[in-house]
């Protein structure tokens, strides 16, 4: 096979995200094979393991569904009757079932258990030394990561219509229709993208594999609990109201829970220049976005430090 | 002809016919703590040498292996893998070579096929030799029948067949072996040696290093001796014997520490063997080091017996390398019970009698 496009050695390498080598011609021309050489054949190898492996392990597609789950079943049959009239004193949400009220936020929940696997993935690698094998091979670093997240994001969306699928089966509606489910899922990802960030730091840091997967998944119930998850912020007592302005949780519930309901929910901030809904989207986005582009900036940051031959 | 990247062929040769698959100068690893690890190492392996890093744990090895893979930049030094700079072309190093790190290194969660498949995939192997290579390399490391089953069930020696099967799924010219055999039992162990001196013999560089002293007396071509981050010696296996100096001649004695002191005290005074003579006392007897203890060793035999001292066993044998390590060091390999194929100290016996 005669690889002409090889260019000469001498060409600096730093500069191009794809191969100088050639790569990209490997498989026969045509730029239909998408695998080995170039950034976007990288990108795919790693897409592809990181769902391999997601559908080996039944316990990451179905444990981080089975407690979402169960919260939707227990607490729409547990708390339904009192909750509805927390729900009705609360004003904004009047005049609705609690699985509506509820599922936006189980949908959240299932977001962020599926996103705590991102670090819980990135330490098992480590310490199966998948890690530092595949750093010694000629592969983009950002291809990399980017097919690992990508495979994880994938995953989030699969968990996520699942759920809202259940939700709906079990009586809850979603007042925006096709179009407001998609809404929700995209609000699922934009939620979902900072906890990933933040369980890849975690794992970085402690390169432990039981003080990640502790690190990644106690943190979720408190930081539900806490929001306007499970009930609207009114009924809620005040030292909780003040944390769930900080709570991450928070914007990405309302954001859902505008969609699932088409009204504007958000109450932890007075937002009125727009209309409707979206008096709740755009603070909700604007707040997820900046989160997710701080964390993610550290975990680049981390994980980059943590795949340089630099001497720490 | 170089028209072809060495990440695909994998036919090597991607060096500017320097012939050397590794050149290293004063080598230097500072960690940001101040430990040195690695303090000027100078080294040049040529193409197709089956190479040895011996020493013991905490010597620098793996520090050393990691700055030729590209995984840890020296502080200090320069060096070429494959005709390319660690530093400025590491991209080319990783295409041309095969890295098997200490620790065992396999997805767990996937199959014998599916490893080997993301490692051809990861090094740009071309779709149309993908099939053909993973089948190879399936057969090479007799992993064929269990190719389907995921590489969490599988051995520990299985496990590191198949680490060794995708460092190799390239082609590279050069592989580093990081301690391949540690932790597995002599038969697994030997399965591995044969399946090593395979790859060498197809032409393949290959570096290895090992705190066995008979992995690398079988294995490697040449050995270098590291200690605290240094070079201390380096020969072929039977030149860094040469070195010790002579022949040894094993006495095994009846008796307590006394009677082996009375032998030793013996050896030393009667005039068998030459001034320079080293004799020590051992566990089970006397061991002397001496020029032509061969041809001396019945002399003592005959001055034991005079002196009433009854002789058990005794054994003449050419220098091992634990005799080398020794001398350069003064201090002896630590190893494992479990030790590899075989009583490193009976390696070459000559003469047995009971």
């Amino acid at each position: 096979m005669s690889d002409g496009t090889r260019t000469s050695r001498s060409s600096d390498e730093g500069r191009d995200p794809t191969r100088t080598d050639g790569g990209t011609a490997t498989g026969g021309g045509a730029g239909a094979d998408l695998s080995g050489g170039s950034f976007l054949g990288d990108f795919w190898v790693n897409f592809v393991r990181w769902n391999r492996k997601a559908v080996r392990n039944p316990f990451v597609v179905v444990g981080s569904l089975v407690q979402p789950i169960i919260f939707l079943v227990l607490f729409t049959q547990v708390f339904g009757q009192v909750a509805t009239g927390a729900i009705n004193r609360g004003g904004a949400a009047a005049g609705i079932s609690y699985e509506t009220f509820l599922l936006p936020a189980i949908a959240m929940q299932v977001s962020l258990a599926a996103a705590a696997g991102s670090g819980i993935g990135l330490v098992n690698d480590m310490e199966e030394g998948m890690f530092e094998k595949v750093l010694v091979t000629p592969m983009s670093r950002t291809a990399v990561f980017l097919g690992k997240t990508a495979a994880e994001l994938l995953r989030i969306v699969v968990q996520m219509v699942l759920i809202l699928g259940l939700g709906v089966v079990l009586g809850a509606e979603v007042a925006t229709g096709f179009l407001g489910a998609v809404g929700i899922v995209c609000m699922g990802i934009l939620f979902s993208l900072w906890y990933v960030a933040f369980t890849n730091i975690v794992a970085v840091l402690t390169r432990d594999q039981e003080s990640t997967i502790i690190g990644a998944n106690l943190l979720q119930f408190p930081l539900l609990f806490v929001s306007t998850a499970f009930l609207p912020l009114e009924v809620l007592p005040g030292w909780i109201q003040t944390v769930a302005r900080f709570n991450p949780v928070t914007y990405g519930v309302d954001g859902a829970r505008a969609l699932m309901l088409g009204e504007d929910v958000m109450t932890v901030l007075d937002v009125t220049q727009f209309t409707g809904i979206w008096n709740t989207l755009v603070p909700a986005v604007v707040i997820l976005l900046a989160l997710d582009l701080l964390l993610g900036g550290i975990a680049v940051y981390m994980l980059n430090r943590a795949s340089s031959s630099d001497v720490q | 002809m170089r028209d072809s990247s060495p990440r695909t062929n994998g036919s090597g040769d991607p060096a500017d016919g320097s012939g050397a698959a590794i050149e290293a100068q004063g080598v230097e690893l500072t960690y940001a703590d101040g430990t040195e690890a690695v303090k000027g190492i100078d080294l040049t392996v040529p193409e197709g040498e089956f190479f040895g890093f011996l020493g013991p744990n905490g010597a620098g090895k793996t520090t050393t292996i990691k700055t030729f893979a590209t995984l840890l930049a020296p502080t200090g030094g320069s060096i070429t893998v494959n005709g390319y700079d660690v530093r400025t072309e590491a991209r080319r190093v990783r295409e041309t070579i095969g890295y098997m790190a200490q620790e065992t290194s396999v997805d767990q969660e996937l199959t014998a096929r599916e490893n080997i498949r993301f490692a051809a995939r990861a090094y740009g192997v071309p779709k149309s030799d993908r099939a053909d290579r993973i089948e190879e390399l399936l057969d090479l490391v007799d992993l064929a029948d269990v190719a389907d089953k995921e590489a969490g069930e599988f051995s520990g020696g299985m496990k590191k067949r198949l680490d060794a099967a995708t460092a190799l799924v390239h082609r590279p010219p050069l592989v580093f072996l990081d301690e391949p055999t540690t932790g597995l039992d002599p038969k697994a162990r030997n399965r591995l040696w044969e399946y090593f001196e395979r790859i060498n013999e197809r032409g393949t560089t290959l570096f290895l290093t090992t705190q066995y002293l008979e992995e690398a007396d079988q294995l490697c071509d040449r050995i270098s001796v590291i200690l605290d981050g240094e070079i201390v010696e380096t020969g072929s296996p039977m030149e860094l014997k040469r070195r010790v100096g002579g022949e040894i001649l094993d006495v095994e004695v009846d008796g307590g520490a006394n009677e082996r002191d009375r032998a030793a005290e013996i050896a030393r005074t009667e005039d068998v063997f030459d001034a320079d003579a080293d004799v020590t006392v051992t566990d089970e007897g006397v061991s002397v080091t001496a020029e032509r203890a061969r041809a001396h060793g019945t002399d003592l035999l005959v001055a034991l017996r005079d002196a009433g001292i009854t002789v058990t066993g005794f054994n003449i044998r050419a220098p091992t390398l634990d005799d080398v390590f020794l001398a350069i060091t003064g201090e002896e390999l630590e190893e494992t019970p479990a030790d590899i194929g075989g009583d490193a100290t009976a390696a070459d016996p000559e003469v047995t009698v009971e």
